[in-house]
């Protein structure tokens, strides 16, 4: 072991990085050499002065907000799956992706429940006092599908979908009326029916299926009236409710339609001091397009005390 | 073997490998923990980030979300100090988790997570100090989230007990000017210290991360202390 050796490996020998035997050795030498007994201590110094420039642990909500922001970012993202991977065919996430696909969960129920009201209709000529062929409900008839004629009998067979309109009536807290409503709110085609289930569901929000079902519209309803009277309905749950609340967030953050973000906006103020929302106001205010965006989240976070 | 060749041939980015090198998988893969963990606590650290692992390979988003939070916190630190910026530091954060998300199924259990996403940070923190090494930013002066800018020597304001304003002001001279040493080193170097020195690794994990040799990373360690020792030599 030389001086030269030593100069070489005293910022390992304090970091604690040398085997047993070589450290030994370097605490030998330097208690010999003062040349090297002061390489060490000069190693040493400097080691502490590196330390005025402190390591800190980034806040809570410094955290909080990165991983929002992840969050957010990682709803819109698919893992490459390796190939062997990719090739086989995996039930378990097949059923996750119906689960996370209402809409599509909803067809095939649908699809299923029609292919069993199809019902078959055979017209027997030959016997003409059959009773089925004086009771056809021709309202309930929803179209033909097939028809086919046996050559050898020369009898008919017609197969049609019967769609049977039907009303229910009652109050929003009756179960029957709830479902009908329930499945409105999400699967109508017509806007007006959709934005009239919100708000005759928004009288119901303490039921946690009621609210599931407005955040649904909240998110992901195509028409801005509808999302915006989801929001009226679910704004007194954005306290209690975490997933309203994020919800509520995400529309602030991502609404194509300004009015329902400024809705989203004032939904929040009873919890803007909540670090996931102050983190999304302050992000708004500095650098929202929108003027009155920017405008408001500045005056709602000026109103709150600082938090650190 | 196809199937491991094919992983290991396939990369997230510039100079980013994925599945870890050829010749990784005989060196047993070191864990090494911020706070210090007994061996039996790591085994079971490490069955549990396999399942989750496993999980998320799957699709399973949740599981992902549950490894991030295991991990993001050293994560983000590391990317705060090294950035000294808190939209950089959450930009690194948010690609390296990104990126891990969308290669997850491409990690073989060559290495640990650990390593693997240390490795994909430190690419991205490479990188970021090769572009502000082109850009030559002020050091002392970073920009927050809010985007307001504040001298970096606020950071330093020494809060113990019996400190004195003008042991303050020394110690944020000395901030500063340690700031400005840092930004000579290659951006290598800079890594190595940063690791080594702030963040406490070891450096057989270091030399891992940065798909190297223990050696080299020791090599790399010796020439950015004798470049910060030259610069500072005189401060106090």
């Amino acid at each position: 072991m030389n001086c030269e050796w030593v100069r070489q490996n005293v910022t390992l020998y304090l970091y604690g990085e040398l085997a047993d035997d070589a450290q030994h050795e370097l605490e030998q030498h330097v208690a010999r050499c003062q040349t090297c007994a002061a390489e060490l201590a000069e190693q040493r110094e400097f080691q502490e002065q590196m330390s005025a420039l402190p390591v800190e642990e980034p806040t809570a909500s410094f955290l909080a907000a990165s991983r929002m922001r992840l969050q957010e970012a990682l709803e819109h993202e698919h893992p490459q799956r390796a190939w062997y991977q990719r090739l086989a065919f995996d039930p378990t996430a097949w059923l996750r992706q119906v689960r996370f696909s209402p809409a599509l969960a909803m067809v095939i129920f649908m699809v299923g429940f029609g292919g069993g009201l199809g019902a078959m209709y055979q017209s027997m000529r030959h016997n003409p006092g059959t009773p089925q062929q004086d009771n056809i409900n021709w309202q309930a008839i929803g179209g033909v599908t097939a028809i086919e004629k046996d050559p050898a009998t020369n009898e008919v067979k017609v197969q049609y979908d019967r769609v049977a309109p039907g009303t229910v009536q009652g109050a929003v807290s009756d179960p029957k009326v709830q479902d009908l409503l329930l499945y409105a709110a999400k699967s109508n085609e017509n806007s007006g029916v959709r934005l009239s289930s919100v708000d005759a569901l928004a009288e119901k929000t303490d039921d946690p299926r009621v609210r599931e079902t407005l955040t649904y519209a909240l998110r992901y309803d195509s028409n801005p009236g509808v999302r915006l009277h989801s929001l009226e309905g679910l704004a007194a749950y954005v306290k209690d409710d975490i997933r309203v609340r994020n919800a509520v967030l995400e529309s602030l953050l991502n609404d194509s339609n300004l009015g329902v973000r400024s809705g989203a906006l004032h939904a929040l103020e009873p919890v803007k001091a909540d670090s996931s929302v102050r983190m999304a106001l302050e992000q708004l205010a500095k650098d929202d397009p929108s003027d009155y965006m920017r405008g408001e989240s500045k005056r709602l976070l000026a109103a709150m005390p600082t938090v650190y | 073997m196809a199937a491991e060749a094919i992983a290991i041939a396939l990369t997230v980015g510039p100079g980013i490998a994925v599945a870890g090198v050829a010749g990784e998988a005989e060196q047993a893969p070191t864990v090494t923990t911020w706070h210090e963990r007994g061996a039996a606590e790591q085994t079971q650290r490490r069955m549990n980030d396999a399942e989750l692992i496993r999980e998320a390979q799957r699709g399973n988003q949740a599981a992902f979300e549950e490894l991030v939070r295991q991990y993001d916190g050293p994560v983000l630190r590391l990317a705060y100090h090294m950035t000294r910026s808190e939209q950089d530091a959450q930009d690194i954060y948010q690609e390296a988790f990104l990126k891990a998300y969308r290669n997850i199924g491409n990690f073989r259990f060559e290495c640990s997570f650990y390593t693997w996403i240390y490795r994909i940070v430190t690419n991205l923190c490479l990188d970021h100090l090769r572009k502000r090494q082109v850009r030559k930013e002020d050091s002392g002066v970073v920009t927050d989230a809010d985007g307001e800018t504040f001298d970096m020597l606020d950071q330093v304001a020494d809060v113990r007990p019996g400190a004195s304003p003008e042991k303050d002001l020394m110690r944020r001279e000395l901030g500063s000017r340690i700031a400005k040493a840092l930004e000579k080193l290659t951006p290598r170097e800079r890594m190595v210290f940063e690791m080594k020195h702030y963040q406490g690794l070891k450096l057989r994990t270091i030399g891992e991360i940065l798909n190297t040799t223990e050696e080299t990373a020791k090599n790399t360690l010796f020439r950015g202390t004798q470049k910060l020792r030259a610069a500072l030599r005189g401060v106090r």
